[in-house]
């Protein structure tokens, strides 16, 4: 059947927009399913990809620093469910910045031609990042729990929460930077180094105490090792009482939201003539 | 009255000039300040239109002319920089090749992303998708990402995928060039079926053949600012006749009076009746003087040129025996009318030759464009007597 389908619709007059919502849901649905299968589930082995690349990861870890560096026992837990606790939301806050910065770009296509919410492809980006590194970490704690490394798994409570608040924060940080990517080319060869280098300056892969005292305020000020030292609360000691920290924690990812957002919003309606 | 679907009112639209990254720099400082690029290339000036429904409007203009810019911020891809465009009901807009599409998506997936970006659910895209794989009929290839595909095969998916998402306004930038000739009739035939069941078209095309068939109404653009906006038959007439214009040169009429000086036979005015506009089949008469410098009769030779300099007819005052008249010392009239001109419509020249009154040597010429307005879809250079036998 080749015949044109026919354009019956006259009857009922003009359709209208879409309510903006219905839009954005269906869209970002799309965008997100797509980014998902785009990364391992697209594949067949997908699903058990995105199970073993977690646990590899964490392998490697442990034989690295427990096997070859002998680390010790830190703050009395064992040094590698020390350091996957904090591991993860990091990887997490890393790729989403990354893959974030350039989302714009891949949906070029897409934007030079149709309107559409350009902040609804950032948004995807960084949600198919956290859902699939928090589906990770939830993987590792499990093994971990299962080998007896002693997870106080109701320390999810908190730790769910924190994650949130960490997406949030990325997420206003990532729509700042895919916006400046757009006009400024080198933010993505910048954020690479950036991002390792605050990775060894944050207290994942040693505890804050190890650091010498003079140094020490400057590495606490970090706002990502507040949410690692609230990780280990919770998940190596079960410590689930929230504190004033936390509110502040989250004032400041909704306040990076919120000017990540203005910024982008006052750059996008520029991307289609630099895209 | 209905509001009309789309209303743009002084729209103007400035891309920001910039080359080095320090240039990007300054740029997007300027940006979030809220002021506008310093330096902007304007693409689009102070175009105004309604469109209502069931009207169709074709948009024509040179390469770079800004047709593009303004199917863009009808299709709300671009904001404008200045002025105000609204837009009521569905837009389908297939903006070049492609558009729209994801190169690496499937066609099937690229199916559901562009109902996604119309907002339609689950359950209406389903219902439509076996169409749309029907009307673009590329086989098994919808299963293929895009990139793969031909440029026909995308334009195919693209046109099928418009049209089945029920657009309100469709506006189509150029598309009908891609396909194969079956396909383009096919969508030709569908935008009939469109408009007459009440669609509204915007179509952006160099085919005026197009334009004329599929639009009531043309736009005409030209370094971003409208050069006219009226029924389709008169925009692509007068477009047409500016292309043949511009490809005869441009000759503009020589200045009469250093005739005497330099001792030549020389046209000293030239006049049409009516001037500039005539309708097709209407009377036109050429009248002027023309110097003798030794006050002997010369001879004229008038004749018909089309703009872009191609010859239609020509008659000297000798070939019919009749000669100037003198009207003063030196000066001689004449005067030639064509009761019913037959040419078609289009823009043409009528030139005046001075000749010796041998009618051997040529000196000078003269001319005066005029417009040959009509509602014809007759091809060629001139109305040719005929009648179909049964």
């Amino acid at each position: 059947m080749t015949s044109a389908p026919s354009p019956s619709r006259r009857t009922r007059g003009v359709a209208g927009a879409p309510p903006p919502g219905a839009r954005q849901r269906a869209l970002f649905a799309n965008f997100f399913r797509r980014e998902l299968f785009s990364r391992y589930l697209g594949t067949f082995s997908g699903l058990a990809w995105a199970l073993v690349h977690p646990l590899a990861l964490l392998a490697v870890y442990a034989f690295v620093f427990t096997t070859v560096f002998r680390a010790g026992a830190m703050n009395g837990r064992s040094f590698i469910v020390f350091v996957a606790v904090a591991l993860w939301p990091w990887l997490a806050a890393q790729e989403a910045l990354q893959r974030g910065t350039v989302s714009i770009a891949a949906y070029a296509g897409l934007i030079r031609k149709v309107a559409f919410p350009h902040e609804i492809a950032v948004y995807a980006s960084v949600a198919a990042t956290f859902a699939l590194q928090f589906a990770g970490y939830l993987v590792v704690l499990a093994a971990l729990a299962l080998m007896g490394e002693g997870v106080r798994l109701e320390g999810l409570l908190l730790a769910i929460p924190l994650w949130a608040v960490l997406a949030v924060a990325v997420t206003g940080l990532a729509l700042a930077l895919a916006a400046l990517q757009v006009f400024i080319r080198d933010i993505e060869h910048l954020l690479m180094p950036v991002l390792m280098i605050l990775m060894y300056l944050t207290p994942i892969l040693y505890p804050l105490a190890l650091v010498p005292k003079g140094v020490r305020p400057w590495v606490a000020a970090n706002p990502f090792g507040y949410l690692v030292d609230r990780l280990r609360d919770a998940l190596l000691d079960g410590r689930l009482a929230l504190e004033w920290g936390d509110a502040v924690a989250a004032a400041v990812a909704l306040g990076l939201f919120v000017s990540g957002r203005w910024l982008f919003l006052r750059l996008s309606p520029y991307f289609e003539d630099f895209v | 009255m209905e509001a009309p679907l789309l209303e743009l009112s002084r729209v103007g639209k400035d891309y920001a000039k910039v080359d080095a990254n320090g240039g990007r720099l300054r740029l997007v400082c300027d940006l979030l300040r809220g002021r506008g690029a310093a330096q902007v290339f304007r693409a689009l000036d102070d175009i105004s239109l309604e469109l209502a429904a069931g009207e169709s409007l074709g948009i024509i203009g040179e390469n770079g002319a800004g047709k593009s810019t303004l199917l863009k911020i009808v299709a709300g891809v671009i904001t404008p920089t200045r002025g105000k465009a609204s837009v009521r009901g569905r837009v389908g807009a297939l903006l070049e090749l492609g558009s729209g599409f994801h190169p690496d998506y499937s066609g099937l997936e690229n199916i559901d992303l562009a109902a996604s970006l119309l907002g339609l659910g689950a359950a209406e895209i389903a219902s439509r998708r076996e169409q749309i794989i029907a009307f673009a009929d590329i086989g098994e290839h919808i299963r293929d990402p895009i990139k793969h595909y031909s440029s026909g095969m995308v334009m195919r998916l693209g046109f099928a995928v418009a049209t089945a998402l029920e657009p309100d306004i469709l506006i189509t930038d150029e598309v009908l060039a891609v396909g194969d000739e079956s396909f383009q009739k096919k969508c030709v035939a569908w935008i009939e079926d469109y408009l007459v069941d009440g669609g509204t078209l915007l179509l952006c095309s160099h085919s005026m053949y197009h334009v004329q068939k599929l639009c009531r109404s043309a736009l005409w653009l030209k370094d971003g600012r409208a050069v006219q906006h009226g029924p389709a038959a008169d925009v692509s007439q007068a477009y047409l006749a500016y292309h043949e214009e511009k490809a005869a040169g441009g000759k503009e009429p020589i200045a009469e009076r250093a005739a005497a000086a330099a001792g030549v036979y020389a046209i000293q005015s030239l006049e049409l009746e009516p001037p500039a506009r005539i309708a097709c089949g209407a009377s036109l008469t050429v009248r002027g003087e023309v110097f003798s410098p030794d006050d002997r009769v010369p001879v004229v030779l008038l004749g018909v040129v089309r703009a872009d300099g191609t010859p239609v007819y020509g008659v000297a005052t000798d070939m019919d025996g009749v000669p100037p008249k003198r009207i003063g010392a030196r000066r001689f009239a004449f005067a030639l009318n064509f009761p019913r001109l037959p040419l078609l419509p289009g823009k043409y020249l009528a030139r005046a030759h001075a000749l010796d009154p041998e009618g051997v040597r040529l000196f000078d010429h003269v001319e005066r464009s005029f417009l040959v307005e009509g509602e014809t879809r007759e091809l060629g250079l001139t109305r040719i007597e005929h009648r179909w036998e049964a």
